[in-house]
C-alpha cells in the first residue's frame, strides 16, 4: 500500500490527523488495489444553522476498507456519515464548508448532481426501511430508476443483490411476498441488497444493527466481513465491540470534532488521544 | 430516460405541486375580492339627501334643521324638473289623441325614472311601500337611475344565429322639439344638485333593523339570530363534547364499545348537513315538540348535534396534547384520576379545547342548511332573549340566500347582500383567525 | 378520617382502607365512569336517532309509491295531479356536479397535499395551511352567493373566452412536456449518438405542431361555445371544487406525513429524484389514505346544499346530451331543501316523505362511505407499521 502511506502519512493536519500507517492483524488480510483516499475531508464543517455540529474534519477514508465511526450519542457522527451522499440536504437549514472530496470530486460543487452521487454511495439506515412492496421491487427500485428495463437483466440483478447480502437462500422462493413480512434482521440485509442493486462504489452503514436483535446483528457483521474488499465500508456505530469487530480503521468523534482517526486495532490498544482513551475505556459515554 | 429528462420531469411536477397551492390561494382571493369590496359599498357609500331623510324620518338620526335646509336646497333644483313636467303635461292637453299616443309611453317611463331617482312626484298619493317614499338613497343607484332616465334599453334581434344583445338609444331624441327636451340634460348636469351625496359611514347598518324588507336599514336582526343560534348550539355541544372527550382519552378502553363509538363519531361527521336539517325537524319540532314550529330553541339543537363530532375530535386532540408527565406527577402526589383530570389535565387542554370550540362556533354560525326547516324566516324583527324558546329569527346564511334567490327585488337590494356576506365571512374568519393565533401561541408555550 | 377506621380494623399502613371503603369507592369510581360512558354514547344514540326519524318520516313514501318509480323515471312533478316522483333525473344531477368537482378537486387536492408535505419548506407551509382552513371556513351560502351573483353572469357572458383561456393555460405546459418526454423516450433505443439528435428534432418538431393544432382547435371550439344560463353543473361543479379541496388536503397531507423519514430516505439513497421518491415510494404507500380523504372530499361535494341550491339552476331534467356540463342541472340536497316549504302545510303527503326518502339516501350514501374510508385508514395504518 505505497499509495495510502503517501497520502497519509504526515501528520501536519491538527486534530484527528489521517496518519494511517497499514497496522492490520494478522487475520486481516491486506486488500489489493485498495487504500487509496477515495473520500478526503478537508477542514470539512457541518451547521444546523447557526450550530456547527460536525468541525473541521481532516481525513482521508481508504478505498475498499472498512472504516468505523464511533463516539458518543450527539457527537456528530451520524452527520458526517450523512453528509458523505448528501442526505442532510433533505434537513432544512442545514449547510456545509470547507470541502469534502469524493474520487476527487467536489461532493458539494456547483455541478454535482446529488442524484448521480448516491447512485455512487449507497446507504442503509438505522431502522431497516423497506418500501411496502414485495421483495423484488423493493431490489429492483434503484436499477429501474436508473433505466434498467428488461425483465431478465433486473431478475439477474436481484439475485445477485440478495446473493451478495447473504439473503437469496432465504428469500428465493417468496420474492413476490410483502417485504414487511421479513424479519427484522432479514429487513436489514435487503436493504443492503437494495443498496448494493445499485452498484454503488462505497457503501455507508448508519448504526446497521441497533434495532437489530443479537443473532440478526451476526448476520450483518459477517456480511459486512463478505463485503469488505468489495466496496469501501463507513460504519456509524455506538457499539465498540463492534467497531473493533468490523473495522480495519475507526474514527473516534467528540462534540462534532474528528478526535482521532487510526487503524482500529491500535486505536483501540494504543489510543494517543486521552479523550479516546477515556471513551473506549468506558470512562464516559 | 436520461437524467436531463428524470430531472426536467422532477421540476416540472415540483412546478405543478406550486401551480396547486397557488390556484387554492386564487380560489380564496377571487371568492374574498368582491365579497370584500363589494360588503364594505354597504356601509360606506356616497348617501344622497334621500339617504339622510330617511334617517331623520325612520330612525331619527341625523341634525333636523341641517337636512331640512339641505332638503330645501336640492328641491330648489328639483322644482325646475317638476316645472317642466308641469309645462309638459300643458303641452300634452293641447295635442291631438294621435299625438299624445306617440309620447304616453316614453312619457310614462321617464315618470317612473324620475320617481325612483327623487321618489313620490308632486301631485301623486302617498305610497304605502317605504321603498317608493324616497328617493335614491346611494349616490351609484342614483347615476344607474340617470341612466335609465337618459337611455332606453332595446333589444337587438337582427342576427337570428346568436343570442339578443341589448343597445342603448338615448330618450331626448324621442322629445325633440318638445319642452321636456330641457329636462334630460338638465337632470344629468346638476344631478347631484339635486342629490347632495356625501361619504357616509353608515354604522347602523349592523345595528339597526331592517325597513320594508331590506330595502333600507341595517341587518341587525339577521346578525343577532346568528348569535343567539350559534351560541346556543355551542351551550349544549361544548360541555357535551368535552366530557365525551375526557371519557375517550382517559377512560376508554379499546374494544368494541369503543371503536363501535367513535364509528359513531366519525358517521355523524360525516352526515350531509341538510339531514341535520330533515332531522331536527322530524325529531326536536314534529316528535318532542320542543316548540310548536320552527324556533331558535330547534334550530340550536340541530346545530349542535351538527357540531358535536367535530367539539369532540379537537377536546380528544388538546388532551392528547398534554404531556404525560404532568398527569404522572399528579398522580405521583396522591390525586386521584378524577381530580388530576379536573385540575391538571384540562387547565394544560383549554387553550386547545377551546381552539375547537371557537372553530365549531363559526361553522355554526355559517350553516344554512339545518336551520331551514327548524330556525330560520326571511323577514321578522329582532327577537328577544326570553322568546328563544318559541320564537323563530331571521339569521345571516339563511337571510343571504333569501335575499339573492327569493327575494322580490334582489338586484336591486345587491349591496345589502354583499354587506351581510361580508358580515358573516367576517364573523366566521375572525373566529377562525382567533383559533389560530391562540394555536400558535399554545404550540410556542409548549417549545418553551 | 382514614386512620381512624384503617386502626379500627387494626391494620397499621395507612394507605390500606377497610372493605367497605374500598367497596364505597368502587361503586363511586363506577358510576362515574357509567355517566361519563352515557355521555359518551350520546353521540351513537344521537346517529341512530337520526337514522329512525329520517327511515320514519321516508318509509311512508315508499309504501305509497314503492321503489320502482323513484329509482327508474326522470319524471319529477310533485306538484301535478297525479303526482310524479321520479328521482333519477335529480340523483343523476347529484353525482354529476360531485363527479364533477371531483375531477377538479382530486388531482389539485392530492397535488397540493404532496407539495404541502414533501416539497414546500417549513416556513413557507406554516403560511399555506391557514388560507386552507379559512377557504374550509368560508360558509357555503357565501360561496352560493359568489357562484349566483358573481360567477354565474361572468360564466353566462364570458363563457367561452373563460374556458378557453382556461384550456390553454392548462393543456400547454402538459403537452409540452409530453412531446418533451415522448421524443425522448422514442429516441432512447438508439444508440448512435450523431443519429439521436436530429431524429430527436424532427420528432419534436412534429409532436410540438401536433400540439399546437390540438391546443388551437379545443380552444376554438370552447371559445364557440354558447352558454345558455351561468347557473350550470360546471359553476357548481367548479365552486364545489373549492369547498372539497380543503377535505381533500388536509386528509391526504395526514396520509403522506404518515409515511415516514425512512421510506423517503432508502429512495434518495438509491438516487431517486423527489418526484420518483414521491410517485414510486410515498404515494403507494399512502395510497389507501389518500383515497379515503377522496372519499370524504366527494362526500362533501354530495352533501352541500347552498352552493347546489342557489347556482344549479334547478332544472330537475337529465341535462342534453348527458354530459353537458353547461346546462342546469338539481340536486337531492337542493330538492329537499327547496320543496320542503311547498310541501310541510301537507304533512303526511308523499310529496312531503319523498324528500325524507332522499334525506335517507343521502344519509346511508355517507355512512357506506365514512365506513369505507375509515376501514381503508385503518388498513393503512396496519400496512405501514408492518403487520
Amino acid at each position: 500500500m505505497p499509495m495510502a502511506l503517501e497520502a497519509t502519512d504526515t501528520k501536519q493536519q491538527g486534530n484527528g490527523s489521517p496518519a494511517l500507517d497499514i497496522y492490520l492483524p494478522p487475520e486481516r488480510k491486506k486488500i489489493t488495489g485498495g487504500g487509496t483516499p477515495h473520500v478526503v475531508a478537508k477542514n470539512f464543517s457541518i451547521y444546523y444553522g447557526e450550530f456547527e455540529a460536525v468541525k473541521k474534519v481532516n481525513a482521508d477514508i481508504l478505498s475498499k476498507y472498512v472504516t468505523a465511526i464511533i463516539g458518543p450519542s450527539g457527537c456528530g457522527k451520524s452527520t458526517f456519515l450523512r453528509a458523505i451522499n448528501r442526505m442532510n440536504d433533505l434537513i432544512p437549514n442545514c449547510h456545509t464548508t470547507g470541502a469534502l472530496m469524493f474520487d476527487g470530486e467536489d461532493v458539494y460543487g456547483k455541478f454535482t448532481d446529488e442524484v448521480l452521487l448516491r447512485k455512487k454511495i449507497g446507504m442503509v439506515f438505522q431502522k431497516p426501511n423497506p418500501f411496502p412492496k414485495s421483495i423484488f421491487d423493493n431490489i429492483a427500485y434503484g436499477p429501474r430508476l436508473h433505466g434498467v428495463k428488461d425483465k431478465k437483466t433486473l431478475e439477474g440483478l436481484v439475485e445477485k443483490s440478495l446473493r451478495k447480502a447473504a439473503l437469496w437462500d432465504e428469500v428465493n422462493d417468496r420474492l413476490d411476498k410483502n417485504a414487511l413480512g421479513l424479519s427484522g434482521g432479514q429487513q436489514q440485509r435487503l436493504c443492503v441488497a437494495r443498496t448494493l442493486a445499485v452498484e454503488p462504489e462505497i457503501l455507508l452503514l448508519d448504526e446497521p444493527t441497533s434495532a437489530l436483535d443479537p443473532k440478526a446483528t451476526a448476520k450483518i457483521e459477517d456480511l459486512i466481513q463478505e463485503l469488505r474488499g468489495s466496496y469501501t465500508i463507513m460504519i456509524v456505530t455506538h457499539n465498540m465491540q463492534q467497531a473493533s469487530r468490523v473495522s480495519d480503521y475507526t474514527m473516534f468523534f467528540y462534540e462534532g470534532v474528528l478526535v482521532e482517526h487510526a487503524p482500529t486495532t491500535r486505536l483501540f490498544t494504543k489510543p494517543k488521544d486521552q479523550m479516546t482513551e477515556d471513551y473506549i475505556t468506558g470512562r464516559f459515554s | 430516460m436520461n437524467l436531463g429528462t428524470r430531472k426536467l420531469l422532477d421540476r416540472s411536477f415540483t412546478a405543478l405541486g406550486f401551480g396547486s397551492i397557488v390556484i387554492m390561494g386564487l380560489a380564496l382571493l377571487v371568492v374574498l375580492t368582491p365579497i370584500v369590496t363589494k360588503g364594505v359599498g354597504a356601509f360606506v357609500f356616497q348617501g344622497t339627501i334621500e339617504h339622510r331623510k330617511l334617517l331623520l324620518n325612520e330612525f331619527h338620526r341625523g341634525d333636523a334643521r341641517e337636512i331640512e335646509k339641505e332638503a330645501a336646497e336640492t328641491n330648489r333644483s328639483r322644482q325646475k324638473v317638476f316645472d317642466m313636467l308641469a309645462t309638459f303635461d300643458q303641452e300634452l292637453d293641447k295635442m291631438d289623441y294621435e299625438q299624445q299616443s306617440k309620447y304616453r309611453d316614453s312619457y310614462g317611463q321617464v315618470k317612473t325614472a324620475l320617481r325612483a331617482l327623487f321618489g313620490p312626484l308632486p301631485g301623486d298619493s302617498e305610497p304605502a311601500l317605504t321603498r317608493f317614499q324616497y328617493g335614491q338613497t346611494r349616490w351609484n343607484k342614483a347615476e344607474e337611475k340617470l341612466h335609465d332616465l337618459l337611455y332606453e334599453q332595446k333589444w337587438d334581434y337582427s342576427n337570428p344565429d346568436v343570442i339578443a344583445k341589448p343597445y342603448d338609444v338615448s330618450r331626448a331624441g324621442a322629445f325633440t322639439g318638445t319642452s321636456l327636451a330641457g329636462l334630460f340634460p338638465y337632470v344629468e348636469e346638476n344631478l347631484d344638485k339635486m342629490m347632495m351625496p356625501e361619504w357616509t359611514f353608515y354604522w347602523g347598518f349592523f345595528t339597526e333593523k331592517s325597513l320594508d324588507a331590506h330595502f333600507f336599514g341595517g341587518i341587525w336582526p339577521e346578525i343577532q339570530g346568528t348569535i343567539f343560534l350559534a351560541v346556543g348550539a355551542m351551550v349544549f355541544a361544548f360541555p357535551l363534547g368535552v366530557i365525551a372527550a375526557i371519557y375517550f382519552t382517559e377512560y376508554a378502553r379499546d374494544g368494541f364499545l369503543t371503536s363501535m363509538l367513535r364509528s359513531a363519531n366519525s358517521t355523524l361527521a360525516g352526515v350531509p348537513s341538510i339531514v341535520f336539517g330533515l332531522f331536527g325537524l322530524a325529531f326536536f319540532i314534529n316528535t318532542i315538540h320542543v316548540s310548536h314550529s320552527k324556533s331558535v330553541l330547534a334550530g340550536s339543537l340541530t346545530l349542535a348535534i351538527m357540531i358535536l363530532p367535530t367539539i369532540i375530535r379537537a377536546a380528544e386532540e388538546a388532551i392528547l396534547s398534554v404531556p404525560k408527565t404532568y398527569k404522572e406527577a399528579s398522580l405521583s402526589l396522591g390525586s386521584t384520576k378524577w381530580n388530576t383530570i379536573m385540575t391538571v389535565i384540562l387547565p394544560a387542554a383549554l387553550p386547545g379545547i377551546l381552539t375547537g370550540g371557537v372553530i365549531s362556533l363559526g361553522r355554526a354560525a355559517g350553516e344554512t342548511a339545518p336551520i331551514i326547516f327548524t330556525a330560520a324566516v326571511s323577514v321578522g324583527a329582532a327577537i328577544g332573549l326570553g322568546d328563544v324558546l318559541g320564537s323563530p329569527t331571521p339569521a345571516l346564511s339563511w337571510n343571504i340566500y333569501n335575499l339573492a334567490s327569493e327575494h322580490e327585488a334582489a338586484a336591486e337590494i345587491r349591496h345589502v347582500q354583499y354587506g351581510m356576506v361580508l358580515s358573516l365571512v367576517m364573523i366566521v374568519l375572525l373566529l377562525n383567525l382567533s383559533a389560530i393565533i391562540l394555536r400558535a401561541r399554545i404550540s410556542k408555550k409548549l417549545k418553551g | 378520617m382514614s386512620d381512624e377506621v384503617a386502626s379500627s380494623q387494626g391494620r397499621s399502613s395507612e394507605f390500606i382502607v377497610s372493605a367497605q371503603k374500598h367497596k364505597i369507592q368502587k361503586i363511586k369510581q363506577k358510576t362515574g365512569e357509567a355517566t361519563l360512558l352515557l355521555i359518551a354514547s350520546f353521540v351513537a344514540i344521537v346517529v341512530l336517532f337520526i337514522f329512525y326519524f329520517v327511515a320514519r318520516d321516508a318509509i311512508p313514501f315508499f309504501r305509497l309509491r314503492g321503489f320502482a318509480e323513484f329509482f327508474t323515471s326522470p319524471e319529477w312533478y310533485p306538484a301535478d295531479d297525479p303526482p310524479h316522483f321520479g328521482a333519477l333525473a335529480i340523483i343523476y344531477g347529484s353525482l354529476m356536479v360531485t363527479l364533477g368537482s371531483a375531477l377538479i378537486a382530486v388531482p389539485m387536492g392530492v397535488i397540493a397535499s404532496i407539495c404541502l408535505s414533501d416539497i414546500l419548506p417549513f416556513s413557507v407551509r406554516q403560511l399555506v395551511k391557514p388560507v386552507i382552513e379559512m377557504l374550509a371556513a368560508i360558509p357555503s351560502v357565501a360561496f352560493g352567493f359568489f357562484a349566483l351573483v358573481v360567477f354565474a353572469p361572468l360564466l353566462q357572458n364570458q363563457g367561452g373566452p373563460i374556458l378557453m383561456w382556461t384550456w390553454w393555460v392548462i393543456a400547454a405546459p402538459f403537452l409540452l412536456l409530453f412531446v418533451i418526454v415522448v421524443s425522448e423516450l422514442l429516441t432512447s433505443s438508439i444508440t448512435k449518438e450523431s443519429m439521436k439528435k436530429p431524429v430527436k428534432m424532427a420528432l419534436s418538431t412534429v409532436f410540438g405542431l401536433l400540439a399546437i393544432l390540438l391546443l388551437y382547435v379545443v380552444g376554438q371550439h370552447l371559445q364557440g361555445l354558447v352558454i345558455m344560463s351561468g347557473t350550470n353543473a360546471l359553476n357548481v361543479s367548479i365552486i364545489l371544487s373549492f369547498m372539497a379541496l380543503p377535505t381533500i388536503v388536509s386528509v391526504s397531507e395526514d396520509a403522506l406525513q404518515a409515511v415516514g423519514r425512512e421510506l423517503r430516505e432508502g429512495s434518495y439513497a438509491l438516487g431517486a429524484t423527489r418526484a420518483e421518491t414521491i410517485i414510486k415510494t410515498i404515494l403507494p404507500a399512502a395510497s389507501s389514505g389518500i383515497l379515503a380523504a377522496v372519499i370524504l372530499g366527494i362526500m362533501r361535494a354530495l352533501g352541500e346544499t347552498m352552493v347546489v341550491w342557489m347556482a344549479s339552476g334547478n332544472s330537475s331534467a337529465v341535462p342534453d346530451p348527458f354530459y353537458n356540463y353547461l346546462d342546469s342541472v338539481r340536486t337531492l340536497t337542493a330538492t329537499i331543501a327547496g320543496d320542503m316549504g311547498e310541501a310541510d302545510q301537507v304533512t303526511g303527503s308523499a310529496r312531503f316523505h319523498v324528500l325524507f326518502a332522499m334525506g335517507l339516501l343521502l344519509l346511508i350514501v355517507s355512512f357506506v362511505s365514512n365506513l369505507v374510508s375509515e376501514r381503508i385508514v385503518v388498513r393503512q395504518r396496519k400496512i405501514l407499521s408492518g403487520q
